[in-house]
């Protein structure tokens, strides 16, 4: 399918879906608006820079009609749930909020709302929470998931608040029949307030599914935000996301991503450090194996006095896989004495197995602290002679190794229990995985 | 199985090449069940690379010579092979592998040789038991066990880590490069103490050292000189402390005379 069929093609399903959406007249204008930008624009191509090592072909074949609703039980999650001890489960089926499997009562400082509800009852005030997709070069996807907004949770944590448990944001795909989804996700962590937010990606079927999810995260002053992500998307599925993320003085945003699922992952992070001295700290981990293709786009831009970033990406490509880091830091003039630190660390298991790392840096003042680094390499030869010499396997070895390249980041999440999950299941996703499974 | 003066390692006028510089060049070594070798040498003569060649690190390439253990054909075999058929190098510089507990190591490890040699594997509660008792042995503390492999181990802890490997896997031929190398002497103790806590008739250990200090607490049965590339003088412990009082430049000359 070429581009302008796909164009043509979301058109059409605009026009047979959207009169039936709720949100009244305004959102129907807004809708209208997204897709005619879309429209406008095309969908980003080989050309574009930022978009340049997806397989474009690939993601056309992914632009199905909408997924009907698909009712979803508790029981069917079970399987699925990580150990979030005591955390509030909030849970979009196919990108719409499912209330009754949802713990969204307030308290804790939280407001928990589904965006669909709210676009029936309150139009005005959802167009006042969701904001519309910029111009920006990589919000096109958010475009789509505007044109079609239909549902998604909004979260709020007042000023000050800090619930005692986690949040556990469950993103189930039903992937019953090959079908797109969208998704919004709109979180405003209040001045002060502190908040950690778990959020998984899995799938009941095995169809072709594709997710486009577009959020925003907006993190108030002195406020702080933990926010584990782990996909565990179908083997068949796709899955784009666009977060918009900014963070006021004072205030820091770890992030933890976890991208072990899915067939073809876009995840685009755009994120600005407003105030002065905001801090991100942001790890992921990204595994390509089998013909799988995962793509991490992100964008970080300095903007305050003495803002910080740590950024530390790893990746794995197997069999032929094909995975991909591009991330710019730009520090713009404002941010005197920022500190910026950028690694992207990655392995290549196979020989068809592709990775491009690409990490920018753009200074645009002086007395700033940067540095980045980029390797692709394979398993350290010393260290595997070192294991072969006490007699394991040259596949237990390598698996080991492998496993430890992505220990470093895992040994990062903060919850223990949930960590000792991501481990096991970072395990389990590896080549050897049948071998080491025994020793971890 | 091995009784005391069995062969276990017979090595033959072997040649081997690192990069483009031959290391050893014609060196022969014979080593019996229940015996205690030292190999001796300045810093270049080829100590590491033999005890590299022996246990299979890539990068040497044998030019010509051979190396029987067993028996059988040792240079023909994977490395992993040769630590499942009891051949164990205590490395000189033990390798640090961040994200690899130490005690996945040990379990992987001891259960590799268990398997090959037809035993059960060790359940977890005996495999702890078992590790436990060795690194009270060793004077180490339980929790090394979490950390990576060698990760952040100061040089003492690694060497007596390597030890620690060691008497968990009981080998029958013991090869430890320089492991007396930058020890203090309670460290030193220490690791002597482990060695000699594995001498057996069936076993034999071959020290490759700078220094004739540990064999004060490791006392050989052989020694051995080795000096471009081979051996060039073998004799009893007293060979260790003529050389600790005249250095080896003497042995150089006598060579080059010979």
């Amino acid at each position: 399918m070429n581009a302008a069929t796909v164009l043509e093609r979301i058109a059409a399903s605009h026009a047979g879906l959207a009169p039936g959406l709720a949100g009244g007249p305004a959102w129907a204008e807004r809708r209208q608006r997204a897709l005619a930008a879309l429209l406008g624009r095309g969908l980003p191509d080989r050309r574009d820079e930022n978009w340049k090592y997806l397989d474009h072909a690939r993601v056309a074949e992914y632009f199905f009609d909408a997924a009907p609703r698909v009712a979803v039980t508790p029981q069917q999650l079970k399987p699925h749930e990580l150990p979030v001890t005591g955390a509030r489960r909030l849970v979009l089926v196919d990108g719409r909020f499912d209330e009754r499997l949802s713990d969204a009562d307030g308290g804790d400082g939280l407001q928990i709302e589904d965006l669909g509800a709210l676009l029936s009852r309150d139009p005005a005030a959802a167009l006042a929470r969701v904001r519309a997709p910029g111009e920006d070069a990589d919000d096109r996807f958010a475009l789509l998931a505007d044109a079609f907004a239909s549902g998604g949770v909004l979260i709020r944590a007042a000023e000050g608040a800090a619930p005692a448990e986690p949040l556990y944001l469950l993103h189930v795909s039903t992937a019953a029949a090959p079908a797109t989804h969208q998704a919004r996700v709109v979180i405003d962590v209040g001045a002060g307030a502190k908040l950690v937010l778990v959020e998984h990606f899995i799938a009941l079927g095995a169809a072709a599914a594709l997710g486009n999810l577009a959020a925003e995260l907006r993190i108030g002053a002195d406020a702080g935000m933990t926010h584990v992500r782990l996909h565990q998307h179908g083997w068949a599925a796709a899955q784009v996301e666009t977060w918009v993320t900014r963070l006021a003085p004072g205030s820091r945003y770890d992030q933890h991503l976890f991208a072990l699922g899915g067939r073809l992952v876009r995840s685009n992070l755009n994120l600005t450090l407003e105030g002065q001295g905001a801090e991100c700290r942001l790890t992921g981990l990204f595994m390509a194996d089998g013909e799988r293709q995962v793509d991490l786009y992100t964008r970080i831009a300095h903007e305050g006095a003495a803002t910080r970033t740590v950024q530390d990406f790893r990746g794995i490509a197997a069999d032929r896989g094909r995975g991909a880091f591009n991330g710019r830091i730009v520090v713009h003039p404002s941010a005197r004495g920022a500190d910026a630190s950028q690694q992207s660390r990655n392995l290549l298991l196979s020989p068809l197995a592709e990775i491009n790392s690409r990490p920018q840096l753009e200074i645009h003042v002086d007395e700033v602290q940067c540095r980045h680094g980029a390797t692709i390499g394979t398993l350290d030869p010393a260290q595997l002679f070192y294991l072969l010499s006490r007699g394991l396997d040259p596949d237990t070895a390598r698996g080991l190794l492998t496993f430890a390249f992505c220990q470093d980041v895992i040994g990062r999440l903060p919850l223990p229990a949930l960590r000792a999950t991501v481990e096991a299941l970072v395990a389990g996703a590896l080549p050897d995985r049948e071998l080491i499974r025994g020793l971890l | 199985m091995s009784d005391s003066g069995r062969i276990l390692l017979d090595v033959r006028d072997l040649r081997v090449q690192a990069g483009d510089r031959v290391i050893l060049d014609g060196l022969s070594l014979t080593i019996r069940a229940g015996e205690v070798h030292a190999i001796m040498g300045p810093n270049g003569s080829g100590k590491s690379t033999l005890t590299g060649v022996l246990a299979g690190r890539p990068g040497l390439e044998v030019l010509s010579g051979s190396a029987t253990y067993l028996g059988r054909d040792l240079l023909a075999m994977p490395p992993e092979q040769r630590a499942r058929e009891g051949l164990f190098l205590a490395f000189q510089y033990p390798v640090e592998i961040p994200g690899v507990n130490n005690v996945y190591l040990l379990k992987a490890s001891l259960n590799a040789l268990r398997k090959h040699r037809g035993e059960p594997e060790l359940d977890a509660f005996e495999f702890l038991n078992l590790v436990r008792a060795k690194l009270a042995g060793m004077r180490m503390d339980e929790s090394l066990l979490n950390r990576g492999v060698n990760e952040g181990f100061s040089g003492g802890e690694k060497k007596r880590n390597e030890i620690l490997q060691m008497s968990l896997l009981e080998p029958t031929l013991a090869l430890l490069d320089e492991t007396d190398s930058g020890l203090d002497i309670d460290a030193l103790k220490l690791v002597a103490e482990g060695v000699n806590a594995l001498r057996a008739p069936s076993r034999a250990i071959v020290l490759v050292t700078h220094y004739q200090r540990l064999l004060d607490y490791v006392v050989p049965d052989r020694v051995h000189v080795l000096a471009g590339g081979r051996i060039v003088r073998s004799g009893g412990r007293e060979l260790a402390q003529e050389l600790e009082r005249r250095g080896y430049d003497w042995l150089r000359a006598g060579t080059a005379a010979a």
